[in-house]
């Protein structure tokens, strides 16, 4: 008889199955989230995240993709948190490194822990009402897009250049290497290799997420997760989930010994709707089979006091108020050149997922995660770095990857007459300028088509009183677009002697 | 074995153990860094092993006729509406592309591809032309016909922005997007300023190279055609070769001499070169001037632009250096319409 009741029993013995093709999909998607875009790319997975979606319309943004988050948001009502068991990519790692834990909070601890997702809502609601989207850093999805982004595809970079570089050692395997680096370059190794500012901030990052499971199993999840919490929010109204048969159970615990999320209560017999993902796991470990699921469930909730809320929320809301007087909301830096397209900076560090799509399909690697200049609320949001790469004349894709149009989209045309910054010749630097020879890079490579760098053939007495003539260049400001061509290319070692500065926005 | 020596043995073990994982890691950085050489050359200096043969056409038409072999033109230059015609009539004005391109060959051509633009804007090498210069080495019995370039950007938005991946590949050529380990340091021996560089290894190993570019102006060169557009087998950081630029473009011919040369100038770009962008800038002589020698074709291409070779810096350079001649009454041209 008990191994007939461990049969597992249900769609749920797809579950693992399930956990693994979507982040299979995922990261397929990710891949395939490059220049230049086809009609499949990441973005409706990050589209469809509701938290997500909830900040862009509480901002007054709306695309019809956000109808598939709406309807995420109803999910919970039918099937709990199922999202979170079935489908979340990061909730599938965070489950995989928690796997063989057995480790356990006390019971005092889980009782305070399981405060913590109303306070997180209460956070980021706080922040949303005072137009930051800094929360936006913990959702899971944009989490995820983001380690990947900034972590996994620069390590096949590498080594997958690595790998080219020791086949090409062997003569018969260079011809065929020649052939895979041109079909892979720019899709998953680069002309020149990938570099992140950042990496080591956000391998921390998600090594500290999976590193709560040391405390508990996917204590993230549980606990701490905004998207969770969002969807627990819901789930609260639901009127279907696990019900359990009170006369057969015999008390012995073992499903609140199993639940991955914590959701059994009140001696068993009932359940947090806000937390359950009816993974049944509790219904396979029950040696009674009193467990299944029903309309109705019994139901037990916290609900925390009028008190806390009000505390909380005050606290919420001055921490919104907060970041609102901050200084970037008036000051910008004005190196903080954002992408073409990008809305104005307020706006943008509303809106900006901070999910790094648009880093993943830039094929310049120009555009690099901000970390002080848009201020520590403006961590991890697009800027373009031109030391690293200079806008392509021929790309507006990460306009078409954002989920919530932070970066709106732009026509190939539109991008290339929008102005996103403007250059500036340092002549205490450029080599025509200080040097007194010949250079003109920028001028050469600037692609506005009526070039913005002009250049002046001029009589000059250099420092050693030889008289010549010697092109220089200007820059036309009524042309310049700041794509940095000029400041990317400029030979002058380490900082260019042509510096894109940003332009009121 | 006693407690105390298990111990000292562990100790030593994990010591060991520490040191070698410290020297992998070093291992590892050194190995990415080598992996990931940006500058490419590596530091290594190789000279070139075989000069690629300068054409000696009466060598190496086979005297199967008795006819005598008829005298080559120095130059061909041929206009009419169709890009891809012009560029046949010219190469078979020269003797036709047997001449160059011998059976089992292994060809490398190099188009200008700066940067991905609509053909319309003359920015990179006509896509129609390129094609058909590689289905005429297929002709010739090439055994594979690779088309490379060193984009200014990214090789891949270029390439395809311009139209000329498509037109290759559909010609069952082979676009080559170079990384660095194609690069390998080159000595110059005859070169004034520019000594030694990194550049493309495919030039020296090809049985022929065609240097196929456009015309087009140039704020410091004046005109960039053929021998500017060498620039593109240039590795490494190219951002300082702008100072005595005009020297080093003819170091680099020294040693880098094409088979066979082919100017488009179908559509020619006469302001705002090289990356240009407006139709305004375009004028379209469509002509095709073919030939074996880089300052010959580019003397004659100026006329184009209503500038005379004398006024290009470097091509005065390269005929006082006897790279070529530059003096276009000195030269056989064969005009016609395709």
């Amino acid at each position: 008889m008990p191994a007939e009741k461990r049969r597992r029993r249900g769609i749920h013995r797809f579950r693992r199955a399930s956990q693994w093709t979507f982040l299979v999909l995922f990261t397929a998607l990710l891949t395939l989230t490059v220049w230049p875009l086809g009609h499949v790319f990441l973005g409706a997975f990050l589209v469809g995240d509701p938290l997500i979606a909830a900040n862009s319309i509480a901002n007054g943004v709306w695309t019809w993709q956000m109808l598939i988050a709406v309807a995420m948001l109803a999910t919970p009502l039918v099937i709990g948190r199922a999202f979170c068991g079935f489908v979340c990519p990061t909730g599938t790692l965070i489950e995989a490194a928690g796997r063989r834990s057995k480790r356990r909070l006390s019971a005092h601890a889980r009782e305070r822990w399981r405060t913590v997702p109303a306070f997180v809502l209460l956070g980021s609601a706080g922040l949303l009402l005072f137009a930051s989207g800094f929360f936006l850093l913990f959702d899971p999805l944009s989490m995820l897009t983001r380690t990947a982004t900034v972590l996994l595809y620069p390590f096949i970079d590498r080594m997958l250049r690595l790998i080219g570089d020791i086949a090409y050692l062997v003569p018969p395997l260079r011809s065929a290497t020649d052939v895979a680096t041109t079909a892979l370059t720019g899709r998953l190794v680069f002309a020149v290799p990938r570099v992140y500012g950042l990496s080591l901030g956000v391998l921390g990052f998600f090594a500290a997420i999976l590193g709560l499971n040391l405390l508990e199993p996917r204590l993230w999840c549980k606990h701490l997760c905004p998207l969770g919490a969002l969807l627990g929010f819901v789930g609260r109204l639901a009127p279907a989930g696990r019900v359990v048969d009170a006369d057969a159970c015999i008390q012995c615990g073992a499903c609140e010994e199993t639940c991955p999320m914590d959701a059994v209560r009140e001696g068993f017999l009932a359940t947090d709707t806000s937390r359950c993902q009816l993974c049944m796991e509790c219904a396979d470990a029950c040696p009674v089979d009193a467990i299944s699921t029903g309309l109705r469930p019994r139901k037990s909730l916290y609900s925390p006091s009028r008190r806390a809320v009000v505390a909380g929320g005050g606290l919420a809301l001055l921490g919104g108020f907060f970041t609102y007087t901050g200084l970037s909301r008036v000051a910008r830096d004005a190196r903080l050149v954002r992408p073409p397209g990008a809305r104005r900076e307020k706006d943008l560090l509303a809106l900006c997922s901070r999910c790094g799509q648009c880093m993943k399909v830039c094929p310049t690697n120009v555009l690099q995660p901000s970390l002080s200049k848009a201020g520590l609320e403006g961590f991890f949001t697009p800027e373009m770095d031109y030391r690293v790469g200079a806008c392509d004349w021929a790309c507006s894709e990460c306009g078409k990857v954002c989920p919530t149009t932070a970066i709106q989209p732009l026509e190939l045309e539109t991008k290339r007459t929008t102005r996103i910054g403007r250059a500036y010749i340092d002549q205490n630097r450029c080599i025509p300028w200080t040097d007194f020879k010949t250079c003109l890079v920028c001028q050469e490579l600037c692609p506005v088509p009526e070039k913005a760098i002009v250049v002046t053939e001029d009589d000059v007495v250099t420092p050693e009183g030889v008289a010549m003539k010697l092109q220089r260049p200007h820059v036309v400001v009524d042309r310049c677009i700041g794509c940095g061509i000029c400041e990317f290319n400029c030979p002058v070692a380490q900082e260019s002697a042509i510096i894109v500065r940003t332009i009121d926005l | 074995m006693s407690d105390l020596e298990r111990r000292e043995f562990c100790r030593i073990l994990t010591g060991c153990t520490l040191i070698a994982c410290t020297g992998g890691l070093a291992g590892c950085a050194r190995l990415l860094d080598w992996s990931a050489d940006v500058e490419a050359g590596r530091g290594r200096v190789a000279t070139m092993a075989v000069s690629p043969p300068s054409l000696e056409p009466s060598a190496t038409v086979v005297p199967t006729e008795t006819v005598p072999v008829p005298q080559l033109p120095d130059l061909a230059v041929f206009s009419g509406d169709d890009p891809a015609a012009n560029v046949r009539a010219a190469v078979d004005a020269l003797g036709g592309m047997a001449l160059f391109v011998k059976r089992g060959a292994r060809v490398v051509i190099k188009p200008n591809v700066i940067t991905g633009r609509a053909v319309e804007l003359a920015t990179t090498t006509n896509p129609a032309a390129v094609a058909e210069v590689v289905k005429m080495a297929y002709e010739a019995g090439a055994a594979q016909v690779i088309v490379l370039d060193r984009p200014t950007g990214d090789p891949r938005t270029a390439f395809e922005g311009s139209g000329i991946a498509k037109a290759v590949s559909d010609a069952d050529g082979t676009v080559k997007i170079l990384s660095d380990r194609n690069f390998e340091r080159f000595d110059i021996p005859e070169g004034r300023v520019l000594t030694s560089w990194p550049l493309v290894t495919d030039i020296f190993e090809a049985d022929t190279f065609i240097n196929m570019p456009i015309g087009k102006t140039h704020s410091m060169a004046g005109l960039t055609m053929s021998m500017k557009n060498l620039m593109g087998i240039m590795g490494g950081t190219r951002g300082t070769i702008h100072q005595d630029f005009h020297q080093k473009i003819v170091d680099l011919a020294t040693l880098v001499k094409p088979h066979l040369v082919i100017l488009d100038a179908y559509r020619i770009m006469i302001r705002n070169g090289p990356t240009g962008g407006s139709l305004k800038d375009v004028r379209t002589p469509k002509t095709v001037i073919a030939g074996t020698n880089m300052p010959s074709v580019d003397a004659y291409g100026a006329t184009l632009f209503g500038q005379k070779a004398t006024d290009l810096k470097y091509l005065v350079n390269a005929g006082a250096q006897g790279v070529g001649v530059i003096d276009l009454s000195r030269l056989e041209i064969l005009k016609g319409t395709a």
